[in-house]
C-alpha cells in the first residue's frame, strides 16, 4: 500500500513538474513571437509611437520576463488569472464560457470511441467473424490515414450542405462522432489484439468448456484482461483530445478551449493563452493520474 | 450651407454613376414583393473587440448595428445627415451647426438631446486616446447645446474632413453603465440593441422597437457571428449565415451556387509597395534606384493575380470614380506596364550591381507579396522574404530595418484618413515605411484647412505628386472587398465602408423572404 501511495507520489510530482515545464515554456515562447497587444491596438486603432509606448507600460509589457512571469504566477496561483489584454474581461469567465464546451465534445467524443472499440472488437472476437475483424482494422485505418478536419469538411458537405440534415455551426453530433470514430481507431486495433490473445488463455477455455454464455464470457472473462491495454489507449487517445478537439472547433464554430486559445495566440493575449494552457496542462495531468491510479487498481501486479 | 437629407453634390453625382456602372453588372436583388417582418439575421463580417464603442480599435462594422452617428457615409462615399437631420458650416470653416432629428430614442426609452450629444464630444475629447478621431478633436474649440435639438461645435481651424469623420463619433446615452470609465453596456439609438455579448463568438442584437426610422428595423434581431476562424463559405451553403464577408475566390464558387449572390464594398482595398522611407539604407535611400526597381514590377499581372478582371490598375490611392481621382494623372503612370531592360539600366546608371544586394522584404502571410518578391528578383536582387501574421509584422515594420514591403489598406469614410498615414506624425503609418517629410505635411494639412473642394482635390494631388516623386509608396491597384449574400436576404446592399448601417440603406431596412 504504501509502495502503491508513493508510486502514486511520484507520478503525480513528475505530471507536475511537466505541467509546469510546459507553461513556462509557453509563457517565454510567447513573447518570442514577434508583435504583442499593443501592436493589436495599434494595427487596428491608429495610435502614436507615444501612446504605444504608455499602453505597454500600463500592461506591464515592458517589465522584464522573469519579472512578468513572477507577477502573473502568483496572480494565477491564488486562482486569478487576469483580465483579456484585449477584450478587457475577466481571463476566468473567459475559460467559464469555453471550458464546458470542450469538456463536452472531448467526454462524449472519447465516451463513443470507447463504445465503439470496445463494441467491435468484443463481437469480432467474440464471433470469430471476418467482417468485423476487417471492421476493427478499417477503423483504425481510417483512424490514421483520415485527418478529422478532412473527415469534417466532407460530413459537412455531405451532411449539412446537400442533405441539409444537421447544422454546421453549433451541432455536436458531426464532431463528436468524427472524433469519436478516430479514438475508436486508435483504441480497437490494440484492444482487438490483446482479446484475441486472451480469447485463447486458459481461463476463457474454461469458460466455454463450462458452458457459460457469450456474453458472460465477454464481460468477466475477457474484458478485465484487456482492461489495462483499454485504459493505456485510452490514456493516449485523452492526451491528444484537446488539439483534436480544435479543429472540430474551428469547423463547426464550437467556443471552446481550443478557439479560445488560437485566438488569443493570434492576438497576442498572453493572460488568456496562459490561463488556457495553464488549464489544460493541468487537466492533463489530472487526468493522467487518474487513469494511473485505476491503472494500479485493476491490475495489482504493477504496485509489486 | 444647408444639408438637405437628400442633397446631392458634385461629388456624389460623379460617384455615384461610377459606382452605378459597377453595380449594374451585379446581380441586385429586385424588392417586388411585401416586406416580411421578423427573423434573425445572422451576420459574419468583422469582430467586435470592446463594449465601448469610443474605445473601438478599428473593428467597426459590428458595433453600428446598435449605434449611430451625427452623419454617416453614403454607398457613393458621400456623407449624409443620420442622427442630425441637417447641419450647417460657416462659410469661414469653423462653426458647424447641428439640427438633431426629432423623437430619436435611446435603447432606454430616453429621447436624444443635444446635451446627450454633446456629453459624447466630451467623452471623446477628454477620454479617448489614439484612434481616427484624437486627432481631430484637439481641433475641436467650444460644443454646446443651444436647446433641446441644436449643437454647435466650433473649431479652432478649418478641418474639411470633420463631417465625413463625426460618421465615427458614436452618440451613446450617458446613462450607460461603465459611462466614466468603459462603457460595458451601451445604450445607442440603432436599429438593434445591445444584447447579449460573447467575445469572439457572438452578439446578439434584438430589434429596437421604438427606433427612428419608421417601421424599421424588420428584422426580429440581428445575431452577429464574431468569430476570426469561421468557416463562413460552409456555413452560408447550408443557410445558416445570410451575410458574409468572404475571400474572392471563395465568393466566387458561392455565386454559382444559385442561392447565394456577391456584391462588394463601394469603397476600396488598395494594394501597394512601400519602401523604409523613416530609415532607409543605400541605395534604397536613391528615388532613382526605387523607380528603378518599380519598373520590375508588372501591375497588371498583380492585379489580374489578385483579383482577375475586377481588379483595378492605377498609380492613386482612389481608384477611376472616386472624385479624388485624377485621369490625367493615371494616364501618364510610367509604371503601367513593366520595363526590365529600364530597369537595368537605370541601376546600372546609379552604380547598383543587384546581385550584391539583399533586399530585406517584409509582408503579411498572404500570398500577393510573393508575386512583387518573384518580379524585383528578375532585376537579379536577392530578396530575404519575411511573412509575418498582422501583428509580427506590425511589430517588424515599426523597427525600420527592412527595405520594401508589399501591402493593402482598405476602406475609409475619408480621403484624409489615407493621407493622414502619410504623414509625419501619423498614426501606425508603418505600412507606408513612416514617412518623413515636412513639405508633404504641410500640404496634407493644407487639403485639410481647405473648405473648397476643388481647391482641396488640387491640394491632395499635390501632396501625392510629392509621395509619387519620392517613391515614398507606390500603388499597384484596388480591388473591392467581396460580401455574399444568401437569396432570402433582401434590402441590403453593401456600402461604402464596413458599417452596415447608413441613413439612406444598411441593414435597418433588411429583411428576410420567407419561402
Amino acid at each position: 500500500m504504501t509502495k502503491r501511495l508513493l508510486d502514486l507520489g511520484y507520478g503525480l510530482a513528475r505530471m507536475s513538474l511537466q505541467a509546469i515545464g510546459i507553461v513556462v515554456l509557453v509563457f517565454f515562447m510567447c513573447r518570442i513571437v514577434p508583435g504583442d497587444a499593443v501592436d493589436r491596438l495599434a494595427l487596428e486603432g491608429n495610435l502614436t509611437a507615444a501612446q504605444e509606448t504608455r499602453l505597454r507600460a500600463e500592461m506591464g509589457l515592458d517589465r522584464s520576463l522573469p519579472v512578468q512571469f513572477a507577477d502573473w504566477a502568483g496572480s494565477a496561483l491564488q486562482g486569478d488569472f487576469g483580465v483579456s489584454l484585449r477584450y478587457h474581461r475577466p481571463v476566468s469567465e473567459m475559460l467559464a464560457n469555453a471550458l464546458p464546451s470542450t469538456l463536452r465534445l472531448a467526454f462524449l467524443s472519447f465516451l463513443v470511441g470507447l463504445a465503439i472499440a470496445v463494441g467491435i472488437a468484443v463481437a469480432a472476437v467474440m464471433t470469430g467473424s471476418r467482417w468485423l475483424a476487417g471492421l476493427v482494422n478499417l477503423v483504425n485505418v481510417w483512424a490514421i490515414a483520415l485527418p478529422t478536419f478532412c473527415v469534417g469538411v466532407i460530413a459537412i458537405l455531405v451532411f449539412s450542405i446537400w442533405l441539409g440534415w444537421l447544422p454546421v455551426l453549433g451541432g455536436l453530433l458531426m464532431p463528436v462522432m468524427i472524433i469519436g470514430i478516430d479514438n475508436a481507431g486508435q483504441i480497437g486495433k490494440p484492444l482487438f489484439e490483446e482479446l484475441r490473445e486472451a480469447a485463447t488463455s486458459a481461463h476463457v477455455r474454461t469458460a466455454r468448456a463450462k458452458g457459460l454464455r457469450p456474453w458472460r464470457i465477454a464481460l468477466f472473462h475477457l474484458l478485465p484482461t484487456a482492461l489495462p491495454v483499454a485504459l493505456a489507449m485510452s490514456g493516449l487517445v485523452l492526451a491528444g483530445l484537446v488539439a483534436g478537439t480544435l479543429t472540430m472547433e474551428i469547423l463547426f464554430g464550437l467556443p471552446g478551449l481550443g478557439s479560445l486559445m488560437l485566438n488569443a495566440i493570434h492576438g497576442r493575449d498572453y493572460p488568456v493563452v496562459q490561463a488556457a494552457i495553464t488549464v489544460a496542462a493541468v487537466g492533463l495531468v489530472v487526468v493522467n493520474a487518474l487513469i494511473d491510479l485505476v491503472h494500479h487498481t485493476i491490475d495489482p501486479r504493477l504496485s509489486r | 450651407m444647408k444639408t438637405p437629407l437628400l442633397a446631392m453634390s458634385r461629388r456624389q453625382l460623379i460617384a455615384g454613376v461610377a459606382f452605378a456602372t459597377l453595380a449594374s453588372t451585379l446581380p441586385l436583388p429586385l424588392v417586388a414583393e411585401e416586406v416580411s417582418r421578423g427573423g434573425v439575421l445572422h451576420y459574419a463580417t468583422l469582430g467586435l473587440d470592446t463594449s465601448d464603442p469610443h474605445r473601438h480599435t478599428g473593428s467597426i462594422a459590428v458595433q453600428q448595428l446598435y449605434v449611430e452617428a451625427l452623419t454617416s457615409i453614403g454607398p457613393d462615399g458621400g456623407v449624409e445627415p443620420f442622427l442630425a437631420e441637417s447641419y450647417e458650416i460657416s462659410d469661414d470653416g469653423l462653426t458647424y451647426t447641428f439640427t438633431l432629428r426629432e423623437g430619436v430614442k435611446f435603447h432606454n426609452g430616453d429621447t436624444m438631446t443635444a446635451q446627450d450629444v454633446v456629453a459624447n464630444f466630451e467623452r471623446v475629447k477628454e477620454n479617448i486616446s489614439g484612434g481616427w478621431l484624437a486627432s481631430a478633436m484637439k481641433l475641436v474649440g467650444t460644443v454646446e447645446g443651444r436647446d433641446e435639438r441644436t449643437v454647435v461645435l466650433t473649431m479652432t481651424e478649418p478641418y474639411a474632413p470633420l463631417a465625413n469623420l463625426l460618421s465615427e463619433l458614436w452618440i451613446v446615452s450617458p446613462k450607460s453603465e461603465g459611462w466614466d470609465e468603459t462603457i460595458t453596456t451601451p445604450i445607442g439609438t440603432g436599429p438593434f440593441s445591445f444584447g447579449e455579448w460573447q467575445p469572439q463568438l457572438r452578439l446578439y442584437a434584438p430589434a429596437h422597437n421604438d427606433y427612428w426610422r419608421g417601421e424599421m428595423p424588420y428584422l426580429e434581431a440581428v445575431e452577429a457571428n464574431l468569430r476570426d476562424d469561421l468557416d463562413k463559405a460552409s456555413a452560408m451553403r447550408a443557410g445558416e449565415i445570410h451575410i458574409a464577408s468572404v475571400p474572392r475566390d471563395v465568393a466566387g464558387q458561392l455565386g454559382r451556387s444559385g442561392d447565394i449572390r456577391v456584391s462588394t464594398l463601394k469603397d476600396s482595398t488598395w494594394y501597394f509597395v512601400s519602401f523604409n522611407n523613416r530609415n532607409p539604407r543605400p541605395p534604397f535611400d536613391n528615388p532613382k534606384v526605387r523607380e528603378a526597381i518599380m519598373y520590375a514590377v508588372d501591375k497588371q499581372a498583380f492585379m489580374n493575380f489578385m483579383a482577375g478582371e475586377d481588379g483595378v490598375v492605377t498609380n492613386q490611392m482612389v481608384m477611376p470614380g472616386h472624385v479624388y481621382f485624377d485621369q490625367e494623372l493615371h494616364d501618364a503612370d510610367r509604371h503601367a506596364a513593366p520595363d526590365l531592360d529600364k530597369a537595368k539600366a537605370m541601376l546600372a546608371e546609379a552604380g547598383v550591381t543587384p546581385e550584391e544586394i539583399t533586399i530585406e522584404f517584409v509582408s503579411w502571410q498572404e500570398n500577393y507579396p510573393q508575386v512583387v518578391v518573384q518580379m524585383v528578383r528578375q532585376l537579379g536582387f536577392k530578396v530575404n522574404h519575411v511573412a509575418l501574421d498582422d501583428l509580427g509584422a506590425q511589430n517588424r515594420l515599426g523597427q525600420y530595418d527592412w527595405d520594401m514591403n508589399a501591402m493593402a489598406s482598405g476602406p475609409r469614410a475619408d480621403i484624409f484618413l489615407r493621407f493622414v498615414r502619410l504623414m509625419s506624425d501619423g498614426p501606425n503609418p508603418v505600412l507606408w515605411g513612416g514617412i518623413q517629410d515636412a513639405d508633404l505635411d504641410a500640404t496634407i494639412k493644407a487639403a485639410v484647412a481647405e473648405p473648397d473642394e476643388a481647391e482641396r482635390k488640387a491640394l491632395y494631388l499635390d501632396a501625392w505628386g510629392r509621395v509619387m516623386d519620392g517613391y515614398y509608396t507606390v500603388v499597384l491597384g484596388h480591388a473591392a472587398n467581396t460580401i455574399a449574400m444568401r437569396e432570402e436576404v433582401q434590402g441590403y446592399e453593401p456600402g461604402f465602408t464596413w458599417s452596415p448601417n447608413w441613413a439612406t440603406g444598411g441593414i435597418a431596412q433588411t429583411w428576410l423572404a420567407r419561402d
